[in-house]
């Protein structure tokens, strides 16, 4: 049976013809990349890299990859977001958990106090020159302590927290557990997904943060990836003493900058169906809350 | 067995009832505030010891430079802190009205956002509703994680694949426009061009990702209303401006209403790094012009000013904003 | 020992007070039913006993010990939620055993502990499934497993059956009765449903706005409530309540209505009571239907009769106000169609002053 009038197989058509182009304008940078990493730098500054890699060689990938300050930044950035998502949950976990709990004294206080950094912040001044002042300038434990709470995380699992069924903090209770035993056998294993997605939220937030590691790090040993990268991108493309010693070599600035941008988005592709799985519950848990 | 109809109370005495008595020495009929809060405290003070991390982290490290904030009205210097340096009012504030460049990043600032609005706020909705026509499932979900990814890529390596595809001599951009015999544009140093450029690629990235919220919209409308109509023989195209675009109209306009909230946030990480002094004319907002002159430039206390006066703008822009959204949908944004 | 003893207890949120003084004694081993409408405040009873919630006045004392401001986890008793708070996380057998991990018992203390009660419910083949593979009267049971498992001094239960569909709440009733007699544990059950009450209960508290209306076994309230609630609240149908005058009549009281008589009991509340208004009370089981026309009839205008089988349900109205009428059917049916009236002993008719809607005093149904 044919439901469906010929008009709205047009329409059809037409919104999958004009969603494909969408999602092949998304797609066709991401190639474009991958494939000027893999063509030799003499293509790549002529212009002849299209679609497919031209003169196909992974010279830009040896140079990188030869790179001693490519890996000290990746390590890094390891080191940055594993840190860093531990130390959130550690954090976020508890306090959200007590900021559910009604019979917290001052609770609609404390909630406000959370609240309030998410509308208000001082700025980048006075939030830089309290690191410096705390001694937390150029310091791994810096970076990892520093942006460990987030108003939003809290606010997404506390909202998550309150939705559990009372009555499973009661059986518990009423089995003689106490409230770290209550958080910990009961409401941690129920909030798995929110847990997770918190836990993604603080991932990608390291794995791509850059503006206050480069503001709060100087030492090039502490830098992560992304200031590493910007780096390259953003002042070997204007060094045209680089730019044009490289000319005529296997790999050029272009391929280069490719393939580092390549490297780094790997893990990123590698935890992308987490990602996709539970950002977007996060972003609808969070947002809109009575 | 007979038994009186009345009966509400206990039995005679009983071992119990003994048993209570002897009791009675303890008998306590409401306990004083003092022993409500000791008990409390006894039962629940693990409570707050889950919530003492969490707050000292914001006394330390969101509160206090709220405090430091009061530099703006300082002659501040590093060796006197931000307590021992002087008072001087408003100085600063006067200062920064009477400059060129904060209110040149002032202007930016509104112009980026508002062309931000005017062209990235309908896409994701115009996404969304075309994304929900489609029957084909696997295309759909091929479509939705291929453009929900350059949400996940950081800005650095967004702003590195626009300097690549823009480069005057090796960019693809350039090179497409060499087929049709135009000259080379040296892109990101034209003023005219960074705008687009910005704005543009803050669609591309982040158009797919927004379009999640008006989906989930969309999933609750009740299936019923679909039925109906087309019963009624209403075509496609119909249904999606007379039951889908209707029904997602409140999230569309809390959206919106959150987004004029947040008008001051532009993403200043990606015009730190797509900018240079060529193209400040048109890309410097006040975020990236407190960073040049602040942490840069070393006047903290005048970039401390310029970021209170953000902070309180765009505090005052979402207050209002979460109350007019409160007032429209009876739900907060928090 | 373990008896269960409120004394005035109260619940207040502020200046609103929701529990108004209640007063009760459970004894050890007894099946206690609270039952009443919702937002009766038995459920903040329980949670009160249960030490979920604040006690704002008054006297808790479980096995002679007062325990007002004990942690629940101290009162020894266990409970059986409404919802079963089941960890979907944990299988069946974890479940089970939850309790007594936090509370550091033995492996082995725990495995034989799982196994009895596992045993005992018939859980045995399910101990490693997770709740969500279970059946609605399957989880009900896990529920009382976590409970029984801790041998606790008193059982608590809210509303364990709410969830379960028609069928499996009269099987799991009667499961929970049969526990009961096992364990011959001290019991306090809170439902809204007075066949779980009349069933299950050694006594019921009904329970209405607060405070205590009646308490005494299923029987004595059904034959013999102290007010018009209880009298309304259980059985099912309901008690008809009938508005009435008492008249003097040749053979002692006589309540008047509408023209029509019903003869009363001789008790000595109605020896001096002519004029006084009344309610009275006809169980639909109590009376006797007719299809002749008789002048000691009560007449009633029929709607509709039902017919269930062996019994059938006559709805008719009198006074304007819906009178219904339960019958056998058995040689019966060829009187159902043409019902004019019915009739009653005088014994059978509850008696309650209109203005108190208390059952007046002296009139007591034997079982």
């Amino acid at each position: 049976m044919n439901l469906y009038s010929r008009g709205d197989k047009l329409f059809v058509i037409l919104n999958m013809v004009l969603i494909g182009l969408f999602t092949l304008s998304t797609l066709y940078p991401f190639i474009y990349i991958a494939s000027l990493s893999m063509s030799t730098g003499f293509e790549a500054r002529s212009g002849n890299v299209i679609l497919t890699p031209v003169g196909f060689t992974l010279e830009a990938y040896k140079q990188v990859l030869s790179e001693p300050l490519f890996w000290s930044s990746y390590k890094n950035t390891f080191i940055y977001t594993i840190g860093g998502t531990l130390m959130s949950l550690a954090f976020i976990i508890p306090g959200a958990y007590a900021l559910s709990k009604p019979q917290l004294y001052g609770r609609r206080f404390w909630n406000l106090v959370v609240a309030f950094t998410m509308w208000f912040n001082a700025g980048l001044i006075p939030f830089f020159l309290n690191m410096r002042d705390l001694g937390l300038l150029d310091s791994y434990f810096g970076i990892i302590i520093g942006f460990a709470v987030n108003g939003f995380n809290i606010i997404l699992l506390r909202n998550f927290f309150e939705g559990i069924p009372k009555s499973f903090e009661e059986a518990a209770r009423m089995d003689g557990a106490n409230e770290f035993q209550v958080l910990w056998k009961v409401y941690v294993p129920l909030s798995k997904p929110a847990i997770a997605t918190v836990a993604l939220f603080c991932i990608v937030s390291r794995w791509n943060g850059f503006f206050w590691a480069m503001v709060l790090l100087q030492d090039e040993e502490k830098i992560p990836l992304q200031v590493y990268l910007r780096k390259v991108i953003v002042e070997l493309s204007d060094d045209e003493e680089f730019a044009t010693t490289l000319l005529t070599a296997a790999y050029s600035v272009e391929t280069v900058t490719a393939a580092i941008i390549v490297c780094s988005i790997i893990p990123i592709l590698l935890i992308y169906p987490f990602l996709q799985k539970y950002f977007s519950k996060g972003i609808l848990l969070g947002g809109v809350k009575e | 067995m007979t038994s009186d109809p009345n009966f509400t109370g206990a039995a005679g005495p009983s071992t119990e009832e003994l048993i209570f008595d002897a009791t009675e020495a303890q008998r306590r009929r409401r306990p004083s505030r003092i022993e409500r809060v000791g008990d409390h405290l006894k039962r629940e003070w693990q409570l707050y010891v889950m919530l003492i991390p969490t707050i000292l982290w914001l006394a330390i490290f969101l509160y206090k430079p709220m405090y430091g904030l009061q530099i703006a009205f300082k002659d501040y210097s590093v060796f006197r802190g931000v307590e021992g340096s002087p008072w001087i009012g408003f100085e600063h504030f006067q200062t920064l009205f009477g400059n060129d460049q904060f209110l040149r990043a002032l202007k930016n600032t509104i112009v980026i956002s508002f062309y931000g609005l005017i062209f990235g706020f309908p896409m994701p909705i115009l996404l969304a509703l075309m994304f929900n026509e489609i029957l084909k499932q696997t295309f759909k979900k091929t479509a939705q994680t291929i453009v929900y990814l350059p949400h996940f890529v950081s800005s650095v390596i967004i702003a590195g694949i626009v300097i690549t595809a823009f480069s005057p001599s090796a960019g693809i951009v350039n090179t497409m426009l060499g087929w049709l015999g135009i000259e080379p544009i040296y892109f990101l140093t034209k003023p005219e061009w960074f705008r687009p450029i910005f704005v543009g690629t803050g669609i591309w990235q982040e158009a797919g990702f927004q379009s999640i919220v008006y989906l989930a919209a969309i999933a609750g409308i009740s299936p019923t209303l679909y039925e109906s109509a087309v019963v009624d023989g209403a075509s496609r195209w119909q249904m999606m401006w007379k039951i889908t675009l209707p029904s997602i109209l409140p999230t569309i306009i809390i959206m919106l209403i959150i987004r004029i909230g947040n008008m001051l946030e532009v993403s200043f990480e990606m015009i730190i790094l797509l900018y240079q002094p060529a193209t400040y004319e048109t890309a410097d907002v006040v975020n990236t012009f407190i960073y040049r002159q602040g942490i840069q430039g070393g006047q903290y206390d005048l970039a401390a000013a310029a970021g209170l006066f953000n902070a309180v703008v765009a505090f005052v822009l979402v207050m209002t904003a979460n109350a007019i959204s409160k007032r429209y949908s009876r739900t907060s944004l928090w | 020992m373990a008896g269960v003893h409120l004394n005035g207890i109260v619940k207040a949120y502020g200046a609103l007070q929701v529990v108004h003084g209640i007063d009760l004694e459970v004894r050890e081993k007894e099946f206690v039913v609270l039952v009443g409408p919702s937002g009766c405040g038995k459920s903040t009873t329980l949670r009160m006993i249960a030490g979920l919630e604040e006690i704002s006045d008054g006297d808790l004392t479980i096995d002679g010990r007062l325990v007002n401001r004990v942690a629940p986890k101290d009162r020894d008793v266990a409970m059986v939620f409404q919802n079963y708070a089941l960890y979907p996380h944990l299988n069946v057998a974890d479940n089970i055993a939850f309790g007594l991990r936090i509370r550091k018992e033995s492996k082995e203390k725990i495995a034989s502990s799982v196994e009895e009660v596992g045993g005992i419910l018939g859980l045995t083949p399910y101990l490693e499934r997770r709740p969500a593979d279970l059946s609605g009267g399957q989880r009900q049971r896990v529920a009382m497993g976590r409970a029984i498992v801790r041998r606790p001094k008193v059982f608590l239960f809210d509303e364990p059956l709410s969830n379960l569909d028609a069928k499996l709440r009269t099987q799991m009733r009667a499961e929970i009765k049969r526990l009961h007699k096992r364990l011959g544990a001290t019991s306090i059950y809170v439902t809204h449903d007075q066949v779980e009450a009349m069933t299950l209960a050694d006594r019921i508290v009904v329970m209405h706005d607060g405070r205590i209306e009646q308490i005494g076994s299923p029987m004595e309230l059904f034959l013999n409530p102290a007010n018009t609630f209880v009298a309304g609240f259980l059985g099912s149908p309901p008690m008809n309540m009938v508005k009435a005058i008492v008249v003097a009549g040749d053979q002692g009281p006589v309540a008047e209505f509408d023209g029509q008589r019903v003869q009363l009991q001789h008790i000595p509340a109605l020896t001096n009571a002519v004029g006084q208004e009344v309610i009275l009370g006809i169980r639909p089981e109590f009376v006797s239907v007719s299809n002749q026309s008789d002048p000691n009839l009560i007449n009633l205008d029929v709607d509709l009769v039902e017919t269930l089988g062996s019994e059938a349900l006559i709805h008719a109205s009198l006074q304007g106000d819906p009178f219904v009428i339960r019958t056998n059917t058995v040689g019966q049916m060829n009187i159902l169609d043409g019902i004019k009236g019915f009739t009653i002993e005088p014994h059978l008719v509850k008696v309650f002053d209109a203005r108190t809607g208390n059952a007046l005093p002296g009139q007591v149904l034997e079982q």
